[in-house]
């Protein structure tokens, strides 16, 4: 019994460590962003290998906590839904990366009065996915916490695509060329898209929430 | 030849190891918060030690409903109480072991022409209900508690995941403890009297005495059931029945391990009555309705929504017809044994209704008219004297009973060195002793000539009107150690004349 301490210390440690990794994901997406619109260039792709990294560190740690729920039978009742939760919280990283390498790629050249706008959307998607780390550290300590978090997750997705909307309706009306601002509004979308994920992952972690509560 | 009858209660107790064993450890099995090998360990440890040192008080109870005195009747019972269960388990119902050999018993009651105490039934009827409400008025009540620290506690989920294993190990040892202890009765109670073991001296004070011996073997028996066949029986009460989670496992095995406790308990007994508070009857109570009712409780506090009414329906129309069954079952056993086999199912008693026992029931405050039907005559059948007896309407059935005990020839010699040898002397103080050694080699005809004799004396303080719980305990004491000189001091009614 003494081991199984040991490894429920480990575990619970991984599981923190994996939740921190995508709130700093989050937040290098939030100060890339940053850098990309005032044209450094270098630093952008500089967090952008960083998200690699923690994208990868992240696959680790959740593969590694699969692997201990499963062969030291932890939490049998609600492995599943944990492992979901990681699944579909790793997938938001998935969409942070995806999302930044798309323009080191492209490169698109952003029209500096569309600054502010991208700059609130990509915050609002941000500020989503920071509370879906609160949302999910509660899961596992604070159950009763859980709804506050997810509902201010509901609340930023609301915003993004708010802004977001507004962002793509600007981008159409601006006297560029129609390949230019199909190319835009494709970055707009995917900016909006780390707050949906984070948002599914919350559609999941409210029925688990409902399901761990007696 | 004692060991291959017992062989009929090892089978009972290894269809109670198969059945019950999963009524304990069926949810934290199926959770799989508990691998079954660690739980079938755990279960054989704790049933065994339960059996052991804390059987004996729920036996007394089954002994008063019906005490079958020969070992063929013993054995016939047991069997038939075991066939009963082995049908209703496998058209798939969890069934109540105790409800079943009660049932085996008055089928021999019924067989021998003995009366049964309907008080007994009564007191281990009324057990089983009040075993089912408390279960579920303690699983609620463990549910309310248990709801503010699961919902609002702060420790990590794999934490409570820890301490929800670790409890149920813990719990679960001691619901197979109160198992053992209370249910120990259903497996060998009915061999109590016919039991030929005698003390074994282990080591300096320890003493592993006859009748621990006795529960020792049908613990070994329930052991040998939990490791052949309980897991298909733990699957199907922690999957079909009910599901669980961990935690309401856990609130539902802490319920049926208090309620077990509870109702086997001799030491709790006795503390609820030095206390002055009301006392819970030593009786076996059926697992099963135990854990049906620690599930409804918890289904009821979480609104009722989720109970399903069905299976639930079906679980109680068995607790209805393993009974009746062990009862038909064992009464036509005990015929074929008698007549087929020409196997002593029963001791052959005689009773009569001569100068001396009519006297004693005259005193005893009876109107010698009643016994007008009777009077002289002698009987072989306790049926026999209640038609006679009844005729008048005069009587009631306790009264009856009474009258019939008085007439009950059961021939006895006192003799303190066989009372030694048998090891049965340590039940009795060394006053006690001595006023018995008083009265070696006298002979009685009745019972109660012995009784009479000594309950005039302080050793052995008898409360004719028992004013408090107290003195009724007294009393339930006095009989107990009665009961044990009549079954050493018994000789054959040939050496009597």
């Amino acid at each position: 019994m003494p081991l199984l301490l040991k490894t429920t210390r480990f575990v619970e440690s991984q599981i923190d460590s994996f939740l921190d990794i995508v709130s700093d994901s989050a937040t290098t997406f939030q100060l890339a962003m940053e850098d990309y619109l005032h044209g450094r260039i270098e630093e952008f792709e500089a967090r952008l290998s960083q998200i690699r990294e923690f994208e990868h560190r992240a696959d680790d740690l959740r593969v590694s906590i699969e692997r201990f729920l499963y062969e030291r039978t932890l939490i049998p009742e609600n492995r599943g839904d944990v492992l979901a939760i990681l699944e579909n919280t790793d997938e938001v990283i998935d969409n942070i990366k995806d999302s930044l390498l798309q323009f080191s790629i492209e490169m698109p050249e952003i029209p500096s009065s569309l600054n502010e706008l991208w700059i609130q959307t990509s915050k609002a998607s941000v500020a989503a996915v920071e509370q879906l780390v609160f949302a999910v550290r509660s899961f596992f300590r604070d159950l009763a916490a859980v709804n506050n978090y997810i509902h201010k997750v509901y609340f930023f997705e609301r915003e993004a695509d708010q802004i977001g909307e507004r962002l793509r309706r600007k981008i159409f009306g601006m006297d560029i060329e129609l390949s230019r601002k199909s190319q835009l509004r494709f970055f707009a979308i995917h900016i909006e898209k780390i707050s949906d994920a984070a948002q599914n992952v919350c559609d999941r972690l409210s029925i688990y929430t409902i399901k761990r509560q007696l | 030849m004692f060991f291959f009858y017992l062989l009929s209660g090892l089978f009972l107790g290894w269809s109670l190891g198969a059945n019950d064993t999963g009524n304990i450890f069926g949810a934290a099995v199926e959770t799989r918060m508990l691998r079954f090998r660690k739980a079938a360990l755990i279960a054989a440890i704790f049933i065994t030690l339960g059996a052991v040192f804390e059987g004996s008080g729920p036996s007394g109870t089954l002994g008063r409903l019906g005490s079958v005195d020969a070992l063929g009747g013993a054995f016939t019972v047991a069997l038939a109480a075991a066939i009963a269960i082995t049908v209703i388990v496998r058209i798939g119902i969890p069934v109540s072991t105790s409800q079943t050999i009660v049932g085996a018993i008055i089928g021999w009651n019924v067989f021998s022409g003995r009366l049964t105490d309907y008080r007994s039934i009564i007191t281990i009827a009324s057990s089983w209900v009040m075993a089912f409400v408390l279960s579920g008025s303690i699983a609620a009540g463990l549910f309310f508690l248990a709801r503010p620290w699961v919902n609002r506690s702060k420790s990590h989920l794999l934490e409570q995941d820890y301490f929800i294993r670790y409890s149920l190990v813990i719990v679960g040892a001691f619901g197979a403890y109160s198992l053992g202890a209370n249910n120990i009765a259903n497996v060998v109670g009915v061999f109590v009297p016919v039991s030929p073991f005698t003390d074994i001296h282990i080591w300096g004070p320890f003493v592993l005495t006859g009748l621990q011996q006795l529960y020792l073997l049908g613990a070994l028996s329930i052991v040998l059931g939990i490791y052949t066949y309980s897991y298909k029986v733990m699957r199907t009460v922690g999957k079909d029945l009910f599901h669980l989670s961990p935690i309401t496992a856990l609130i539902a095995l802490l319920a049926e391990a208090i309620v077990l406790f509870l109702f086997a308990s001799r030491g709790l007994y006795n503390l609820l009555l030095s206390l002055g508070l009301p006392t819970i009857p030593l009786v076996p109570v059926s697992s099963t309705q135990v854990i049906v009712g620690a599930v409804v409780g918890i289904g009821l506090a979480k609104g009722g929504k989720n109970i399903r009414y069905n299976i639930l329906g079906r679980i109680s129309l068995a607790w209805v017809t393993a009974p009746v069954l062990a009862f038909l079952i064992s009464f036509t056993m005990l015929f074929i044994m008698q007549n087929v086999f020409e196997q002593k199912v029963q001791e052959e008693t005689h009773y009569i209704f001569d100068r001396v026992t009519v006297t004693k029931i005259v005193e005893d405050g009876f109107d010698s008219a009643a016994l007008s039907t009777v009077n002289g005559r002698s009987f072989t059948a306790e049926r026999d004297i209640y038609r006679e007896l009844n005729q008048l309407h005069a009587l009631s059935r306790d009264e009856i009973s009474r009258i019939i005990e008085i007439s009950e020839i059961y021939p006895l010699s006192v003799d303190t060195v066989a009372l030694t040898n048998s090891g049965m002397h340590r039940r009795f103080s060394a006053e006690q002793l001595a006023v018995l050694r008083e009265l070696e080699g006298n002979v009685y005809r009745h019972k109660w000539q012995l009784r009479v004799l000594l309950t005039s004396r302080e050793e052995f303080l008898y409360f004719p009107e028992p004013e408090s719980e107290i003195q009724k305990n007294q009393n339930r004491i006095l009989e107990g150690q009665l009961n044990q000189l009549y079954r050493s001091f018994k000789i054959e009614k040939e050496d009597l004349e």
